[in-house]
């Protein structure tokens, strides 16, 4: 229902969106179409805060602030000038660390999903990466490249950068083989195949992969402050505990998570404008 | 003309057992002919098309298109498949000019020959529409009409209606009959249904599993033009007799066929 809903969003606010891609029947009216997944959102939010306000109030301490403080103080932390100097330094790291990953992973997935032997040669390195807890390599960072941008840079990278490539190499596996031999019997050129067939089947699976990253990349972007290098917010975050803060504390973690929301949220919608049949493609048929 | 010489290949797996899809196989096919090929499923006859395509290569013979040898596909000849291979980002018009647009035919001009061949297969309307929101008969259309936009001579069909339901199967088939009266391409369509060789061929070949062998060539009787009455023609002596025949033959290799697992003659794996 949600994604259905979704879909017509998508379908009918985008400017290139035609009125005859819209398939499933007409809804009632415009705000019923964005009403239904919002006032789900809206309830199992309220739900949310209203427990937590009571829980907290019942057996809330020093570091369990009540969800409206926790409000208040998010709005005091707005206005304060160290949070948004947090935020962009903090920031810093993760735009240029997820830029390097998605340069690097998509390219990257593509030869290892195209080409066997390059996957033979990678694929070890790749599981070793898919399993190792990236934590674990803060520390090694730190000791080779010290306490700047640059390594919370390349921790951002190695987070994001491996969900990228997984993501983009599945894409290009999965390629139907009968669309490549379509194209080579209408006299395609590799590069014709690649331009042509294997880039938009593939973009689907990017655009997946890339939105993936974005959500590790602000993992990484946390972590790596809180674990060794204490700037930005997660310094701030550290500051507020040794403070004893707990509601500016926990109003930096909803400033965090409310970025990380936007942020996977315009991914989300790029991804739909730049792929519409993918999600077209799974719906039911209107006619036979 | 198309003309296979002593065509031969083998296939050889991974593990280096092998899987003799053509043997020896000659077959010439004149200008303007639709020629059927049926045989049992894995008996090659896909490997078959596949090659005069282009896209397969082969171990021995030759295969010549009017004296030309065929050494990779041609604008000469289109290709329609089973599983449509339709670019499912693309609309209905960008995937029938998806031939010419290959061929650097600029945007417009291509746009405009597939918009042609939209009415020609009966998909007005339908022109905007990607192939997610296109039922299986739909879809095929879309299939035809790429192929006839890059106005081949030889159409190279494999299986095309093997994925669509049996009504739109039979619907399907009248209108390539009529297209095919109209236009007069060579058709080269292989199927795994006797009554659609008959109604469709000139000539039914009959082919043979491991190995794929041209068993009989099979001359069908019926007059042409078919396509205006499709109903009277599928109650006819001689298609009855011609549909019967097939089958026996056809019946008769799956026997023997059964018979050489039994025995443990058979070299397995799919064809």
């Amino acid at each position: 229902m949600a994604e259905r809903a979704l879909v017509q969003l998508t379908g009918t606010a985008g400017a290139t969106a035609e009125p005859s891609r819209r398939q499933f029947p007409a809804p009632r009216s415009g705000w019923r179409r964005l009403d239904v997944p919002l006032t789900y959102q809206v309830l199992t939010f309220v739900a949310f805060a209203g427990v937590w306000q009571l829980y907290a109030t019942q057996r809330g301490g020093l570091l369990m602030p009540t969800f409206t403080e926790t409000m208040a103080a998010l709005v005091d932390l707005l206005g304060r000038g160290e949070f948004w100097q947090a935020m962009y330094v903090s920031n810093q790291a993760l735009f240029i660390g997820f830029a390097i990953a998605v340069s690097v992973g998509v390219p990257t997935g593509v030869m290892l999903g195209r080409f066997r032997t390059v996957e033979r040669f990678a694929d070890v390195y790749l599981n070793i990466l898919l399993v190792t807890p990236m934590a674990a390599i803060i520390p090694l960072l730190i000791m080779s490249v010290g306490f700047g941008l640059a390594s919370r840079v390349i921790l951002v990278t190695v987070f994001a950068v491996v969900l990228v490539i997984v993501s983009c190499r599945a894409g290009v596996r999965q390629i139907d083989p009968s669309l490549i031999e379509m194209a080579r019997a209408y006299g395609a050129t590799e590069a014709q195949v690649w331009r042509r067939i294997l880039i938009p089947a593939a973009l689907p699976a990017i655009m997946t992969g890339i939105r993936l990253g974005l959500g590790r990349a602000v993992t990484g972007m946390v972590l790596v402050e809180l674990l060794m290098v204490s700037v930005a917010l997660g310094g701030l975050i550290l500051e507020f505990r040794g403070m004893f803060q707990g509601a500016l504390l926990y109003a930096t973690i909803v400033a965090i998570l409310a970025e990380a929301l936007i942020l996977i949220n315009i991914a989300r919608w790029i991804e739909r404008r730049a792929t519409p049949w993918a999600q077209t493609t799974s719906s039911p048929r209107s006619f036979q | 003309m198309i003309e296979l010489r002593g065509l031969s290949k083998t296939f050889v797996g991974r593990d280096g057992s092998t899987v003799e899809a053509l043997r020896n196989v000659d077959l010439k096919v004149t200008d303007g002919e639709f020629l059927t090929i049926l045989g049992p499923s894995g008996c090659g006859k896909t490997t078959l098309l596949k090659t005069v395509a282009g896209l397969v290569s082969w171990d021995s013979g030759d295969i010549l298109i009017d004296g030309t040898p065929v050494t990779g596909p041609g604008p000469d000849r289109a290709m329609v498949f089973q599983s449509f291979a339709l670019m499912p980002w693309a609309t209905v018009v960008e995937n029938i000019a998806f031939g010419l647009q290959l061929r650097g035919v600029r945007k417009a001009e291509r746009e405009e020959r597939a918009r042609e061949l939209v009415r020609t297969v009966g998909l007005d309307g339908f022109e905007k529409k990607r192939p997610g929101e296109l039922s299986g008969g739909m879809q095929q259309r879309v299939g035809l009409a790429r192929a006839l936009a890059v106005d081949p001579q030889v159409l190279l069909m494999d299986e095309p209606f093997g994925a669509v339901d049996e009504q739109t199967r039979r619907l399907l088939q009248e209108e390539l009959l009529s297209i095919w009266e109209k236009t007069k391409l060579t058709v080269v369509f292989i199927t795994h249904s006797m009554e659609e060789a008959v109604l469709l061929g000139d000539r039914v070949a009959l082919m043979s599993a491991r190995p794929g062998e041209i068993a009989e060539i099979v001359p069908v009787p019926l007059e042409r033009p078919r396509s205006s009455d499709v109903h009277a023609l599928e109650r006819s002596t001689a298609y009855v007799e011609l549909t019967a025949y097939l089958w026996d033959r056809l019946r008769d290799m799956h026997e023997e066929h059964r018979r050489g697992v039994a025995a443990g003659g058979a070299s397995g794996g799919a064809g």
